[in-house]
């Protein structure tokens, strides 16, 4: 019999294996078990989160065993590359598992997001609190200049497409999801994410940045039991992370009421008018409105329901799942809705045919509106003048046309329900595995996988909207598609020369095919208002198609050696062939190593404080190659100007005018593969019989040969030229502490701490090239970038001009360093001096990331806490310029009527007009002046530090004890309580700072008025049958 | 599975495109460049405008920075229009049509005067050439006018007349409505080609005379230059949204439509001459005009709906607009200064009240409404005074005609200070003056090495420009 060491409770569908074998049983749903082995054979008791054992059978005939559970298990069985299933002490490189215990139930539809927190290594950043906003995800700092940095991502072994598929531009779109969103967290069993090329050389090119292994659930450990599992949960969102405001002064400029200013430097209420008269003619009482922002913001809700069913034994088994999320954001109109069915099963037949296949169908619909600065209701929402009733006045007449204070802008209330992105994603993804085995030792397999998707869109700007006065309608249909068929075949063997000597041989093909399709119709100049049909539109020329296809042939080795269980290497290696690559150069090698060692196990090390040591290093080198397309220079159609003025060819003229132009980007046929090399160096350490243990890592990853679109100097006709340069390096730091603090009685405390600080730095870029924009849209004057020397993404702005004393030719020079790195004031208007261009202002990383788990069980009742810290990191901030320019925050309406002075230096000049010296900024400004004089939106004005400290997760559960349900049809029925971003706290910014409203991907750490963070608390119930 | 992988060739954008496709996207973004945002710029650094918000607020103060124009520099100019009519003159010359050699070459040789009058020395002689040339060194505004053999540096004259002799080789094809501008009407880019070699000399005349009154001696012996209205050289846009002019966006569709409004200086100016192009050139919406001083600061009038701004003449009723880039009305001007003050042929009172003549009657006004208001207002219909006086004349006459074109303006106040312009209110800037010339885009100083750093501020004059 099988039971858990934890709490004595028998354990059903452990696997059993005879060593060197493929021959084997699970335990039954007593946890009882029956196998025939030769003698003197070993048995390998494993079981998915538990420390699987290795026992010599010997004469016994009745073996019982009690595995460990938890997370501090450090023998558990994990999931590597390729669905190998692996002895976690084995592994010579660094993974972490998190169980479905951890993801489901949480107040939390989207995976990642439930992932926060849990994982050393891995930076995870939400984008903003908009249902089924895309969730930001990089494990081991930024490995590519211009490639995806996002991981790879594998479920149930079939490659998971997880683009965020963008309309029109990241600047000014509603935030869509990153597809890894369709997953429904509640079908989890495990999430293991490989965190370096060494763990994840197997796959090849695309897990340079990591990979994520998902595992769903199977009927596999049932024990010819079927079960039903409902789980159901209603949670509430509300809105988190406002500013504090001032509600002293309203609507206005110097003091002044102004009924079309965004400002609030108005007069005071107290003292000031009664009475004002609006943009609309009419009067109004001048007052404030204390909740105008708040109460913009509706009550969301997110109701989960899902169902389980899965029966079945290890050789022959189903699971169904069934799953629906209905959330409904904060702003009018917003949801996201998924449904989600699975199917699977596999059968092993007795003449030792494996089959095994999964299929799920996924609905995804999501709605929201445009975000962005000035035309969109999230532009507008930060410029509401305290003393504009939002609420109460009328947003739209009787010809559905916006009113508002501005003319050119939308009142949001409008905006928000007339300038929307509706998008339906339908998905099917799937696998099929058809295994043999040939010998005892050798078997060979077959995986086709296959996932693809259409995301049906539709963009509205109805007439009026700020963005498109004559209204435009947008059909964006994405079709992606995945397919993958592997070749594995694995030989093993536990006398390999030696005894003691076990090896295992994997070689491996896999072929890939990936394509995309993006037709797309703009139908702008409505005719009709409200029929949002494109043959409402007058002008289609924005329409086009967008697609690719690329392809990959891949063949990969690994060879697994251990020795007695305590000494481990693994050698694999992988060549592939890209069709995005020059035929030249298109097939590239690449290997990786890996070593671990259990000293306390060679060396039967017996101590009542070290229980457990494991050493490990890893070495790996990982290509990947471009994107399509990349090799030629091509032409475009024409388009001038931005939201200024813009013109698209073909031209409505008398007759249509088409126009083509070169591409501002110089294509390379002699491109190679771009490389990351990486060494790990690790340790795993039990102590007091694994109350406590560590896995700490150190890492150093080289990524050169960089596929970029390197800046050039515009005047050469182009903006970019793609070609191999530069490097990139991350060096960090992981650990992982975990511990029982206390275990006493039917009491259990235990704490997990994921810690991670990562130093990224671009080395070098290209010969005479210090910086360099990354791909995608941004504003004139703020460019996301690399910066030679510095780390990755900074943000490239307009600096203030600061005195120094190191360049005696440099504008404001002061060799007595008395004065270094003031800012430099405007003698005359005592603003800061006109500003520079060109300066990185804001850089996004973190100096480092805690993730603190508390979990408290008391027989039934588990209480469990995540606080998560992320130290230092920067965000530029348009809400922030908005909210201070106008003078609408806490802060400015104190003391307003003192005079104030910026912080700097006043230049002192000669006669001859050179800066003699400097002297402290004396000039007195304005309230309005001053917080004006702060910066605007274009410049280091708008940067804020970004750290915060965040009550990330609570979650209540109690499990009803069993001897209740005897006389019920339930197996097991708990109930909970939970709660996400309960409480924040960031000194540096006067709200929540974790946003970002570029979506997922290489650009982070830009607040261009997205919308913001939510609270989210609720109750969920699951039962089993 | 060679077969299986050679896959990688795009279908999303072509690879080879023909002149017909390649000369418009250039011709538009000429138009583009010179009434967007330099537009903004100049014409309210000229005060015909005031700015209300946004970087106009900024510009009526004279502050000016680096990322203002990259999209000009970068997009438009660069890699939009020159390195496009670049590609159309190599295709061309391939194929055997010189036509659209000519017709590029004149378009590139106005365009690259439009980039050298803002920016003053520029990437010409080894720009454009992509990765063979990926650092362009600077060429001196003087040789880029005036060409520089040794340097290798051909003269913008001598592209322009390059490109006019093209027009009469024997061409395999020819444009036709795919140039936007005249139809391809190849005589008619001749007159347009002479009229630039006008241009150009006129520009550079306070610091080259003799060459520009050469230059202008030729152009007039050959006698083939814009004599008419219907020959001016105009980018005329579309009614629908992104075919539109962008002056008719930024004043009356975008968000940024309440960045600018009439100058009070210029209806001052228009009122003071009793100008009846007044209601042509600017709306009045309201009772009287709603205007903005230069640099002004507080409250904006309210409603904007009552502001004066361009008129249908500028933006056209719909977007149309057209720019105007070379003018009858502009030629005439030219031509008067020149007689005036570098001796050059003809009488300046009756070019003079040519240029006025043609301008108003480009604007609508019938030759008795001409007739009636220059018999009535002596003090503009005749020249009068010092040459100085009469150059002002002239030039006052030419800034009104050439109501929308900001370029135009900053060009010719630059050169001779006319009209005399008193400062913005509150002027800030580089040192309080008005910039004379345009900042280097950020862009470029990071990425070309070529450059001069410290980068000359918005005080430093360009060559041309002698006081």
């Amino acid at each position: 019999q099988i039971t858990s060491s934890d709490d004595g409770s028998t354990l059903p569908g452990v696997s059993i294996q005879v060593k060197g074998t493929t021959r084997g049983t699970t335990t039954d749903a007593n946890g009882n078990y029956q196998i025939s082995v030769p003698a003197a054979s070993r048995l390998v008791f494993s079981y998915i989160g538990f420390a699987s054992q290795e026992i010599p059978v010997g004469n016994e005939t009745t073996i019982n065993v009690k595995l460990a559970s938890g997370t501090q298990s450090l023998d558990e069985i994990v999931v590597t590359a390729q669905g190998i299933e692996r002895d976690k002490r084995s592994l010579g490189y660094s993974t972490q598992e998190v169980g479905s215990s951890m993801l489901a139930q949480k107040s939390e539809p989207n995976l990642l997001n439930a992932l926060q927190g849990k994982v050393a290594g891995v930076n995870i950043s939400g984008q903003s609190g908009a249902p089924g906003a895309s969730t930001n995800i990089n494990i081991r700092g930024i490995t590519s200049f211009n490639g995806s940095n996002q991981p790879l991502i594998v479920v149930d072994g079939i490659i998971f497409g997880n683009d965020v598929n963008v309309t029109g531009n990241t600047l000014f779109q509603a935030q869509s999801s990153n597809r890894l969103a369709d997953i429904n967290p509640e079908t989890i069993e495990s999430v293991n994410i490989l965190k370096g090329p060494a763990a994840a050389v197997l796959y090849g090119s695309r897990a340079s940045a990591g990979a994520i292994i998902i595992t769903t659930k199977t009927g596999r450990n049932q024990n010819n039991k079927t079960e039903v599992t409902v789980t159901s949960s209603y949670n509430v969102q509300n809105v988190y992370g406002l500013p504090k405001f001032q509600n002293e002064y309203g609507q206005g400029t110097n003091n002044l009421f102004v009924n079309n200013v965004t400002t609030s430097w108005g007069p005071a209420f107290a003292g000031g008018p009664t009475s004002v008269t609006n943009l609309q003619g009419q009067a109004r009482p001048y007052q404030a409105y204390p909740n105008n922002v708040q109460d913009f913001y509706k009550q969301g809700s997110i109701f989960q329901n899902a169902v389980n069913i899965a029966g079945g034994d290890v050789n022959r088994n189903f699971s169904i799942a069934i799953g629906n999320s209905t959330q409904k954001g904060i702003t009018d109109l917003s949801k996201f809705n998924r449904t989600n069915v699975q199917i699977g099963g596999e059968s092993r037949l007795n003449n030792g045919l494996k089959i095994s296949a999964t299929g799920t169908y996924v609905q995804t619909v999501q709605a929201g509106s445009i975000i962005g600065n000035g035309g969109s209701a999230f532009g507008q929402i930060t410029r509401i003048p305290r003393s504009y009733d939002l609420a109460g006045e009328p947003y739209q007449d009787a010809n559905g046309q916006s009113i508002y204070f501005l003319t050119t802008a939308a009142n949001p209330n409008w905006a928000i329900r007339n300038s929307t992105l509706d998008s339906q994603v339908d998905r099917f993804f799937g696998n099929f595995t058809l295994g043999y085995d040939i010998t005892k030792w050798l078997s060979v397999s077959y995986r086709v996988t296959g996932d693809t998707y259409t995301d049906r869109r539709k963009a509205v700007e109805n007439i009026g909207a700020a963005r498109a006065p004559q209204g435009s309608v947008t059909q964006d249909n994405f079709f992606r598609s995945e397919l993958n068929g592997d070749l594995l075949i694995t030989a093993k063997t536990n006398k390999f020369f030696l005894e003691g000597l076990g090896a295992n041989l994997l070689l491996g093909n896999n072929i890939n095919q990936r394509r995309t399709q993006n037709p797309f119709v703009v139908a702008e100049q409505l005719t009709i208002p409200g029929f949002l049909n494109p043959s409402n539109g007058s002008v289609f020329t924005s329409s086009g198609e967008t697609s690719t296809l690329r392809r990959l042939v891949g063949y990969y080795a690994q060879a697994s050696f251990d020795y007695n269980n305590y000494l481990f290497l693994e050698l694999s290696g992988r060549a592939d062939q890209s069709s995005t690559l020059p035929t030249s150069s298109n097939t590239y090698f690449y290997p990786s190593a890996a070593i671990s060692f259990v000293p306390t196990d060679a060396f039967k090390i017996q101590s009542s404080v070290l229980s457990y040591a494991k050493v490990r290093a890893s070495m790996a080198r990982v290509g990947r190659d471009a994107d399509p397309y990349l090799l030629n220079s091509t032409y475009i159609k024409t388009t001038y100007g931005n939201n200024l003025a813009s013109i698209t060819f073909p031209l409505a003229l008398g007759t249509p005018l088409a126009g083509f132009g070169l591409s501002r980007r110089i294509g390379n046929n002699t491109l190679k593969p771009e490389f990351t090399t990486s060494t790990e160096v690790g340790v795993n350490l039990g102590f007091f019989n694994n109350r406590i243990s560590l896995d700490a890592a150190y890492f150093f990853t080289r990524s050169t040969d960089q596929i970029f679109d390197v800046s050039i100097p515009n005047s050469t006709g182009f903006d970019t030229r793609t070609t191999n340069v530069g490097e990139l390096q991350n060096r960090g730091i992981e650990l992982v502490l975990s511990g029982t603090p206390v275990r006493a009685g039917g009491f259990k405390w235990d704490i997990t701490a994921n810690f991670t600080r990562i130093r990224n730095k671009v080395v070098s870029i290209a010969p005479g090239v210090l910086q360099s924009g990354i791909n995608g849209n941004g504003f004139t004057g703020i460019t996301p970038s690399i910066v030679a020397g510095q780390p990755y993404g900074l943000i490239v702005s307009t600096a203030n001009p600061r005195v120094q004393s190191t360049d005696p030719n440099a504008a404001n020079y002061d060799a007595t360093g008395q004065f270094t790195g003031q800012i430099v004031i405007n003698p005359t208007t005592g603003q800061f001096a006109t500003g520079i261009a060109g300066q990185a202002v804001s850089n996004p990383n973190p100096d480092y990331m805690l993730g603190i788990n508390n979990s408290f069980s008391f027989k039934g009742l588990t209480l469990s806490a995540l606080v998560d810290i992320r130290q230092g990191g920067q965000l530029f901030s348009f809400a922030a310029a908005d909210y201070r320019n106008g003078g609408s925050i806490y802060v400015t309406g104190i003391d307003r009527d003192q005079p104030r002075i910026l912080p700097g230096v006043i230049p002192i000049t000669a006669a001859d007009g050179k800066v003699t010296g400097y002297r402290p900024n004396n000039i007195q400004l304005s309230a309005q002046a001053y917080w004006a004089g702060l910066g605007g939106l274009a410049g280091e004005g708008s940067v804020f530090d970004a750290t915060n400290y965040r009550l990330r997760e609570v979650a209540l559960s109690y499990a009803l004890p069993k001897n209740l349900l005897n006389k019920t049809p339930f197996g097991a029925i708990s109930v909970g309580v939970s709660g996400r971003n309960l409480f924040f706290y960031a000194p540096g910014y006067f709200a929540d700072p974790e946003v970002n409203t570029q979506g997922a991907g290489n650009i982070q750490g830009l607040d261009l008025n997205g919308p913001p963070n939510t609270r989210n608390f609720g109750v969920n119930v699951r039962l089993t049958f | 599975c060679s077969k299986f992988l050679d896959v990688n060739v795009t279908p999303n954008n072509p690879t080879a495109v023909p002149n017909t496709v390649l000369l418009p996207g250039a011709e538009f973004g000429t138009a583009f460049a010179n009434a967007n945002e330099l537009n903004r710029f100049a014409s309210t650094l000229t005060q015909q405008l005031a700015g209300a918000a946004n970087s106009p607020q900024n510009y009526d103060v004279y502050v000016h920075s680096g990322a203002d124009f990259g999209n000009q520099w970068r997009f438009e100019l660069y890699d939009g229009a020159l390195v496009n009519y670049q590609q159309v003159i190599k295709q061309a010359d391939a194929s055997g049509s010189k036509a659209y050699s000519g017709v590029a070459k004149i378009m590139k040789a106005y365009t690259y005067a439009l980039t050298t009058d803002v920016w003053g020395d520029i990437p010409y002689s080894q720009a454009l050439q992509g990765e063979a040339i990926l650092q362009p060194r600077l060429d001196k505004q003087e040789d880029i006018y005036k060409g520089n053999q040794t340097a290798g540096i051909q003269s913008l004259f001598d592209l322009v007349r390059e490109g006019i002799a093209d027009l009469s080789a024997t061409s395999a094809t020819k444009p036709g409505n795919d140039d936007a501008i005249y139809k391809g009407d190849l005589a008619k880019w001749r007159r347009a080609g002479n009229t630039l070699l006008l241009k150009l000399a006129n520009t550079i005349s306070r610091k080259e005379p003799a060459l520009a009154k050469s230059v202008i001696d030729q152009v007039i012996t050959a006698g083939d230059y814009i004599k008419t209205n219907a020959d001016d050289l105009n980018v005329t846009f579309g009614a629908s949204v992104g075919s539109r002019d962008p002056r008719y966006e930024y004043t009356n569709i975008s968000s940024f439509k309440d960045d600018l409004i009439m100058s009070t200086r210029y209806l001052t100016l228009l009122q003071g001459l009793n100008d009846p192009r007044l209601p042509i050139f600017f709306t009045k919406p309201a009772t009287n005009y709603v205007t903005w001083d230069n640099g002004q600061t507080g409250a904006r009038p309210s409603p904007v709906t009552t502001w004066s701004r361009y008129n249908s003449y500028v933006t056209g009723a719909n977007g149309e607009g057209p720019v105007r880039l070379l003018t009858n009305f502009q030629r005439a001007f030219i031509l008067a200064e020149s007689a005036l003050i570098l001796g050059t042929a003809g009488d300046p009172q009756a070019l003079y009240t040519e240029g006025i003549r043609a301008s108003m009657t480009l604007a609508g006004l019938t030759a008795a409404q001409i007739d009636t208001y220059l018999a009535a207002n002596p003090k503009v219909a005749t020249l009068t005074g010092t040459n100085a006086q009469k150059l002002e004349q002239i030039i006052t006459q030419k800034y009104i005609a050439f109501t929308g074109n900001g370029i135009e303006l900053w060009n010719d106040y630059r050169r001779t200070g006319y009209p005399v312009l008193q400062n913005s209110q509150n002027a800030v800037g580089f040192d309080g003056t008005r910039p004379v010339r345009g900042l280097y885009v950020s862009q470029e100083l990071e990425r070309n090495p070529n450059f001069p750093n410290p980068a000359p501020q918005t005080n430093v004059k360009l060559w041309w420009d002698v006081d």
